[in-house]
């Protein structure tokens, strides 16, 4: 169809009468039907905006090798599943479970892990988009702390192609709530990790960190909050997260890089820095916000 | 004569295979998840189509934490990177790293992240012949 366009652009050029420049018109006439087919701007916005936000076993990780101990008390538990009957509550809480699952699979705690597969998989197939959940690979990988790795990338993967799904059929709004799930389950398990270490100055820095990433969440919240009740209530309790997070100063300085290759890899020597100004009340009161938004979610 | 010119180039254009179809980023994206070396988490996977030479640029972003070690390489048809340069740029647009030194392509750039931020994946062609690869981002503490 394109191809035909394109074709009666050129036509038109080559046949019209306009004393216009032919190249110049036949480019701006090529530029507009680019326009036209493409997807609208704040699709493409979305989507540079989601694809952004990190995965939270990044922070499953970094307690683990901190030397934090696995606490299941800190997670979702499974029972809370039939309370979940809208797709809202679906989507938010199959990336809280999501975040759950990293959890348990990083501190390889199999049995646990294998209740949070069979709770997203219930999840996901109540948004229509099981089908992405390999439940019988995952569940077979689990049994075995040797298959961790795979286990890890195979859960990844399954994540990746849901949210690269949700984005294609036009409901960025699940993506939005899945990756915000996920998100508000790992500030959650931090800060309580940091609760009980309260001069844990690295793990405050992370807590201040996750400013970067709140920012990301408010800008996509705010596109569906005429339509969507939920989600525009959503927004309203995270802008009062973001109220403390505002306290938050991070300080960017930067400073060339430097790199040297090994065995084939560059290595760079990132010289620049980052400092993050938190108080302990600002943690504190992050804590005590997240838990309200997530308690609201998992109830 | 040149209106006839245009047109006959758009049919020449129009009837050429489409190089684009022939771009499978997405099976190159997934043969580089294995080559993330040991240790790395696979977070993302990216595709890298020039669509045949029309997009000098292919561009993602990700948020890097401090403290995290981050992996990003390149999987291409023939040659190991086919002239595919990996750029990478911090939130202000400064240029952290490049794959390309001394006009040698690197096919895996490691990242000890010290300043948590936005940054933005690069991806540009440099004499490359598919326009077309594979990319896999991971990380590791």
């Amino acid at each position: 169809m394109k191809k035909l366009l394109i074709a009666l652009v050129a036509l038109t050029i080559a046949c019209g009468s306009e004393k216009k420049n032919e190249e110049q018109a036949f480019m701006e006439e090529l530029n507009n039907t680019e326009e036209n087919s493409g997807p609208t701007v704040s699709e493409a916005v979305i989507g540079d905006i989601l694809q952004q936000i990190p995965s939270p076993l990044e922070i499953a990780v970094l307690l683990k090798e901190s030397g934090k101990k696995y606490n299941a008390s800190l997670l979702n538990s499974p029972d809370n599943l039939p309370k979940y009957n809208s797709n809202y509550k679906k989507a938010l809480n199959l990336g809280i479970y999501g975040a759950d699952l990293g959890y348990t699979n990083i501190y390889e705690q199999n049995q646990d892990g294998i209740k949070y597969i069979s709770t997203i998989k219930s999840l996901a197939d109540g948004l229509n988009i099981g089908q992405f959940f390999d439940i019988e690979t995952i569940g077979r990988l689990a049994t075995n702390s040797k298959n961790l790795d795979s286990l890890l990338l195979i859960t990844t993967q399954n994540f990746n192609a849901i949210n690269h799904y949700l984005q294609t059929q036009n409901r960025a709004n699940l993506s939005v709530l899945l990756l915000t799930g996920g998100w508000i389950e790992a500030v959650h398990i931090m800060c309580s990790v940091a609760a009980q270490d309260p001069n844990n100055k690295v793990l405050q820095e992370k807590i201040g960190e996750q400013k970067v990433i709140l920012e990301n969440i408010m800008l996509l919240l705010p596109f569906y909050k005429e339509k969507d009740q939920n989600m525009a209530t959503l927004l309203e309790d995270m802008q009062e997260l973001k109220k403390i997070f505002d306290r938050v100063n991070i300080t960017y300085t930067y400073k060339e890089s430097t790199f040297e290759v090994v065995n084939g890899v560059m290595v760079i020597k990132d010289n620049s820095t980052t400092t993050i100004d938190i108080t302990p009340q600002d943690v504190m009161d992050i804590r005590n916000t997240t838990l309200n938004i997530r308690n609201k979610i998992i109830s | 004569m040149k209106r006839i010119a245009i047109f006959v180039w758009t049919l020449v254009v129009l009837s050429a295979p489409d190089a684009t179809a022939q771009c499978n980023s997405e099976a190159l994206s997934n043969q580089c998840i294995p080559k993330l070396a040991s240790g790395f988490n696979f977070l993302k996977s990216y595709k890298i189509d020039g669509e045949g030479g029309a997009k000098d640029k292919v561009e993602y972003s990700y948020v890097f934490t401090k403290g995290t070690q981050y992996m990003i390489n390149i999987c291409a048809p023939n040659q190991p990177t086919d002239g595919i340069v990996v750029t990478l740029y911090d939130s202000n647009r400064n240029k952290v790293a490049t794959s390309k030194v001394n006009g040698q392509y690197i096919s895996a750039i490691a990242y000890p992240c010290n300043a948590t931020g936005i940054y933005y994946i690069q991806y540009t062609f440099d004499g490359s012949s598919t326009y077309c690869g594979g990319s896999a981002l991971g990380f590791k503490r």
